[in-house]
């Protein structure tokens, strides 16, 4: 699985493609502990090259998430291919997650 | 001294030489040390003045020289000459021997040194008991007084032994080891210039490091040797060294095999208190036909199910599923489990969405704690009307097949416990009469991976809940499993999967 990273203004997106599964969520889970390190960080993780989510990505997503509320961010997620942003209605993350169509529209919620 | 061992050493060769000096007319024939007759022949005669003189030497140090008296040809200084050469190659011989024989001295002493530590070490059951016996060993086999012994484990816990204590800062220890790995060998200070920074009373000191699983992360450090430490010194702690780094790591691994040994009965014990937890048998309830079962993919499990029958209430049953593995998501599980059935029990009037919102609201603060969630999926049967109401918490999958119809997925209302701050569930009723067929399942079936790795995915669960609708509750959920684990032939079970079955059926 691919990570990549790249900082708009003082949002930082996360780009992955592959497999989000339980082999690749820990390099995840790193970098979001990281990047939610410091007060009130804004991050935009975009899932667009992304084909699968297992429940241990979800998970890691979750994690992240309530790591960004606890220190007054915000983390949302962008570009879901139809089979992921299913997974995402089974389980009603979607109702967790501010979910948009892609990174420019993720970027403009965050900012305006 | 080299020429006197060597005459008393070969005294009968050096006999045989004089015999045949005598024999060729010679009239004496003796051995010197510069100016000191070592030996002469015939016995009961002073060496006389000498008419041939050969010296005799060892490499480029002259040792003394053969004399004769009463013969002087050139044939006889080739022949002395020879004999010379002989004697000097006997020396050496002899030499050679004396340092073998030392060395086999030295060996020896080592052995007995190491052969006591072994006998002391015998006695030590501790990773710290045998660096004390070390210390001590060493110290009284290498006639110091003082000294230290510093382990570096690999979870950072530091053991540091001095004799006397506090002989030396932990700072200054910590500098000697990691000299000592840098370097990959002993530490030998003695110069003012490397005794800087030292304490005064240091004079010298030897550091050997100890290997422990291919690693230095340990060693002895011995303090003040009168004179210096010398290489037998040296050599002889070495083989202290090599024998107690053995010793330690049997003892470690007599450790870690011990805690092993813990830790799996502990599990064994969690394992069988969570067994006991689930319904030790399925509810037998008129028009339903009911089959559970879960397989944990470690010896415990973060995944539940559980039937609430009451009679004359109706029935409430839960599937849940923690997120993350073993140990933290069965602790999760056992909690969520029982917050859930607590509630299903003894509130007056539960439905799934009520007893959904209070667990969640007893649940919340310590899943955003852990940073981890649950899925939850609750229901309940009406016999009376026939319908099954549920809520469900971000589970998935949960399969609906009516009778005569094709399996599709319910969805969730809300997402996990442990992620929004309150619940979303709703209740919502499905109508269930004979031949309907729900099937509550967990991720570990949806996500069970082939050898290729391919999931199993939510299309063939509903192609074979379609297809053995059917089926008995138990047939059914046997079909399942079989599915799942010949699909994922080969490969270990990464997750937990459980599955509970309700079939209607006729009264």
């Amino acid at each position: 699985m691919e990570l990549r990273s790249h900082v708009s203004g003082d949002i930082i997106v996360l780009r992955l493609a592959g497999r989000f599964d339980n082999y690749v969520a820990p390099s995840v889970a790193d970098w979001l502990e990281k990047h939610t390190a410091q007060e009130s960080p804004r991050i935009i993780v975009n899932l667009n090259g992304v084909i699968f989510v297992d429940s241990t990505a979800l998970a890691t997503l979750v994690q992240g998430l309530n790591r960004c509320h606890k220190r007054q961010g915000e983390l949302h997620l962008c570009g879901l291919q139809q089979q992921v942003y299913m997974i995402f209605e089974l389980t009603r993350l979607d109702k967790a997650f501010h979910i948009f169509v892609d990174e420019e529209h993720a970027i403009q919620a965050m900012t305006s | 001294m080299m020429l006197e061992n060597v005459l008393i050493a070969q005294h009968a060769l050096f006999v045989g030489l004089a015999e045949a000096w005598l024999a060729s007319g010679a009239s004496t024939f003796s051995v010197w040390r510069q100016d000191a007759l070592l030996a002469h022949w015939p016995a009961g005669t002073p060496p006389q003045d000498p008419s041939l003189i050969v010296p005799l030497y060892y490499d480029d140090l002259m040792l003394g020289d053969l004399r004769l008296s009463g013969i002087n040809s050139s044939v006889a200084h080739t022949r002395l000459t020879s004999d010379a050469s002989l004697v000097a190659h006997l020396v050496r011989l002899e030499d050679d021997l004396q340092v073998m024989t030392a060395e086999l001295v030295d060996s020896q002493d080592r052995l007995l040194a190491v052969y006591q530590l072994t006998r002391s070490l015998r006695n030590y059951s501790t990773v710290e008991e045998t660096f004390q016996s070390l210390l001590f060993e060493s110290l009284r086999l290498l006639k110091v007084h003082s000294g230290f012994v510093i382990f570096a484990a690999k979870d950072d816990a530091v053991t540091i032994e001095q004799f006397p204590a506090q002989s030396l800062a932990e700072e200054v220890i910590f500098g000697v080891l990691r000299r000592a790995q840098d370097a990959e060998r002993e530490v030998l200070i003695s110069s003012p210039a490397d005794l800087a920074g030292f304490p005064q009373h240091v004079e010298n000191l030897c550091f050997v490091p100890i290997r422990i699983r291919g690693t230095i992360s340990a060693g002895i450090g011995l303090i003040n040797k009168p004179g210096s430490f010398a290489m037998p010194d040296v050599k002889l702690a070495r083989a202290l060294v090599e024998q107690s780094s053995v010793h330690i790591e049997q003892v470690l691994l007599h450790q870690e095999t011990a805690a092993q040994r813990r830790l799996q009965v502990d599990l064994d014990l969690a394992r069988r208190v969570q067994m006991r937890l689930l319904p030790q048998q399925v509810p037998e309830i008129a028009g339903l036909d009911i089959y559970a079962r879960s397989k944990p993919a470690f010896q415990i499990s973060g995944d539940f199910y559980d039937f609430i029958w009451q009679p004359p209430r109706s029935l409430i049953f839960s599937v849940g599923d923690v997120s993350g593995k073993a140990l933290s998501a069965a602790l999760l599980m056992t909690m969520t489990r029982t917050a859930i059935h607590s509630k299903a029990s003894y509130m007056p009037n539960p439905t799934p969405e009520l007893v959904m919102r209070n667990s969640h609201e007893d649940l919340f603060d310590d899943f955003v704690q852990v940073g981890m969630f649950a899925t939850v999926f609750i229901g309940q049967y009406q016999p009376r009307t026939r319908t099954l109401m549920y809520a469900n918490a971000g589970h998935s999958p949960v399969m609906f097949c009516p009778h005569g119809g094709r399996a599709r997925l319910l969805t969730a209302d809300s997402p996990p416990i442990g992620v929004l701050n309150t619940s979303l569930c709703k209740n919502h009723t499905l109508s269930f009469g004979p031949g309907d067929v729900l099937v509550v399942a967990t991720d570990g079936l949806n996500e069970a991976i082939s050898p290729d790795d391919e999931m199993f995915g939510y299309e063939r669960l509903l192609d074979l809940v379609s297809v053995g609708a059917g089926l008995s509750a138990r047939a059914l959920a046997d079909s399942l499993f079989s599915a799942v684990e010949s699909f994922g032939v080969g490969r270990p079970q990464d997750d937990d999967q459980t599955l509970i079955v309700i079939k209607g059926v006729a009264v």
